[in-house]
């Protein structure tokens, strides 16, 4: 390749960039350069022209928000290990599949993506409510006196988001197990392998780094979430989501709302850290 | 079934949805420390058969013997077969060693002994000192001579091979042919392989089944694959030919249309017209013999240590090898005279 060439290669791929870069730029980049200015902002719709810690020495100090901060990490956590381990067998059985009805079933598998997750969280008040299919069908057997308390707090907004966020968990274990294939299966058997050592010596080391994805995605997903917590919640629940929510829609406290917003970006950043290092440690 | 160490009856696999079989009453069996060749062309049911023996596949009917005990009731995992997969199927999270040892943690091998025992395996193939490497550090023949160690540490009753050269560029697929052989040779491993190469199969095996639409057309050693065809499907499969139609016209003659009549090494049955066959390179230059034809050489290729003729005699096309040598050779245009040695006409079907 010449120099001129060269160079005419490098203005083609600027221009070809250029609408991508754009698009970026207007709805990702300048939105988080506000939303940290905002967070420094003296105004309360994060206007003005003053800088000011103010917010993040109220949020440090409050053992209010310390709490939440520590809810959101325990909501994810729980969420992310209930959805991937509901999730892995149903992955597992799709990406080992030969059958004709594979693609039928992944489709399955992930066309609850179709719904909003405000219908789905809804449809979990209808299932987990007081007067819902659970607890009527529990009292009509009188089984129970009073109806469980399933909703409306922690637990079922747990139960709602891990159902919700698991065809992400499929998906991202579906496309994390390639190095799964039925020839290691059979040469692990013909060594001597049952079905479990094939399992636990095979099946598992290979479709880790899959989990640890779908793990890592849930869980991000999980701690930003706030419509199932707060619908779910019955607003007994408190993560950073509805927290932010809650300042920036009702207390129009835009500059706190913003200074959580950079609080939760922070945890995700530390997490995904951590994760990226394990998985490298576990692919090396 | 019979006191060999490999008793294959009546075999036979009808996938689900199909009505033809795909291996339609196989028979063979294999002495201890024999190799056998399952050659056909891709789609013929050799893989099928591997992979019945091996217990991957459940058979549609039939028997498969091994020492004496009835494969059927075995579970894959306790066969005690060894197997080169196509791909190799090597564990990518594990190490060169952990690959060899896997089969041995599985049999319980204490640690020491499992130690010894891989590195011994590794030395038999030449991997010795690569035990630490990953999978991806190996080049392809060495993914492939470790996945031969993995698959003999097990001290396997039998080894199964499934188109084991077929990853390999041409130069490292002769070397491991002979190396595969040497091993083969060395351990007294019983083993099975399946390949589409003829080549491949004539090299490495003690005997040949050439296979053509799930039944074994004919079983035999090389030589008698070769040189004494029990079909023409054989025959055409294995090395090139004349193939001509005699009428019998004596104990040892026959009239072949174009070429007047030719005689014969054996007795040509009388009832019926005889399929015969001449390999190109058993033609001589000259007239000798009964067997002689003058044609004019159309076609010409010079391949070093042969010479490719066709030769039209008559309305027929024979495909000619000869040997170069030093001095002249036919020309194309050129009027020649071939002469074939009776013994050298092979009859198709002829019992030996």
């Amino acid at each position: 390749m010449t120099a001129v060439e060269k160079k005419t290669s490098r203005t083609l791929l600027l221009v070809l960039l250029l609408p991508g870069l754009l698009a970026l730029g207007i709805s990702f980049v300048a939105p988080m350069l506000w939303l940290l200015r905002a967070s420094f902002s003296t105004s309360a719709l994060g206007g003005g022209d003053g800088w000011t810690l103010d917010k993040y020495s109220e949020i440090l100090t409050d053992p209010f928000y310390w709490r939440v901060a520590g809810n959101t990490l325990n909501y994810g956590v729980t969420v992310a290990i209930f959805a991937v381990i509901l999730s892995y067998p149903i992955a597992l059985f799709l990406a080992r599949s030969t059958s004709k009805y594979r693609g039928i079933l992944t489709a399955l598998a992930i066309a609850p993506l179709l719904t909003s997750s405000v219908v789905r969280t809804y449809g979990w008040m209808v299932i987990l409510g007081d007067r819902g299919v659970i607890n009527s069908t529990l009292q009509w057997l009188t089984l129970t006196d009073a109806p469980l308390r399933l909703s409306n707090n922690q637990l079922g907004a747990t139960i709602a988001m891990i159902e919700i966020l698991m065809p992400y968990a499929i998906l991202a274990m579906l496309s994390g197990f390639g190095r799964l294939n039925s020839q290691l299966e059979e040469a692990a058997t013909m060594l001597g392998a049952n079905r479990f050592k094939v399992f636990t010596r095979i099946i598992l080391p290979l479709s880790l780094p899959g989990v640890i994805t779908a793990a890592l995605l849930v869980f991000v997903l999980a701690i930003s979430g706030f419509i199932t917590p707060r619908l779910m919640g019955g607003g007994r629940v408190f993560v950073l989501g509805t927290e932010v929510f809650q300042e920036a829609t009702v207390t129009l406290n835009w500059p706190l709302a913003a200074a959580l917003a950079v609080m939760l970006l922070v945890l995700f950043s530390s997490v995904i850290v951590v994760y990226r290092r394990a998985l490298r440690a576990l692919e090396a | 079934m019979s006191n060999k160490h490999v008793t294959v009856e009546k075999l036979v696999k009808t996938y689900p949805g199909s009505s033809v079989p795909s291996v339609d009453h196989v028979d063979f069996d294999l002495e201890k420390g024999e190799m056998l060749a399952l050659l056909g062309p891709s789609g013929c049911g050799k893989t099928t058969i591997l992979r019945m023996v091996a217990g991957l596949i459940t058979p549609t009917s039939g028997h498969i013997w091994l020492n004496g005990q009835d494969m059927a009731q075995i579970p894959v995992h306790k066969r005690n077969m060894g197997m080169v997969f196509q791909s190799y199927a090597l564990f990518p999270h594990m190490s060169v060693a952990e690959n060899v040892a896997f089969g041995l943690e599985m049999r319980g091998v204490p640690r020491a002994e499992r130690a010894d025992r891989v590195e011994r395996a590794l030395d038999l193939v030449k991997l010795a000192g690569y035990g630490s490497r990953r999978i991806t550090q190996l080049s392809g023949g060495q993914q492939q001579r470790c996945a031969i160690a993995r698959s003999l540490v097990i001290e396997p009753n039998l080894l199964l091979l499934d188109e084991p050269l077929s990853n390999l560029d041409a130069k490292l697929r002769d070397e491991m042919r002979d190396e595969i052989r040497s091993i083969q040779n060395r351990t007294g491993v019983t083993a099975i392989f399946v390949t589409h190469d003829q080549d491949e199969a004539l090299s490495m095996a003690d005997r040949l089944a050439v296979m053509s639409a799930g039944k074994i057309e004919q079983i035999g050693t090389p030589r008698q694959i070769f040189d004494y065809p029990a079909t023409e499907f054989v025959a055409n499969f294995i090395g090139a030919g004349n193939f001509f139609t005699g009428r019998p016209t004596g104990a040892r003659t026959a009239e072949v249309e174009g070429l007047g009549s030719i005689t014969i090494g054996q007795d040509i049955p009388a009832d019926h017209d005889a399929r015969l066959l001449v390999r190109p390179h058993r033609f001589t230059l000259g007239a000798q013999g009964p067997n002689s034809f003058s044609g004019t050489v159309t076609h010409l290729v010079y391949r070093g240590e042969t010479l490719t003729l066709d030769v039209e005699v008559g309305a027929r096309t024979l495909k000619v090898d000869l040997p170069t040598h030093a001095g002249a050779l036919p020309e194309r245009g050129q009027t020649v005279t071939l002469s074939v040695s009776p013994e050298d006409i092979t009859l198709i079907g002829a019992q030996q």
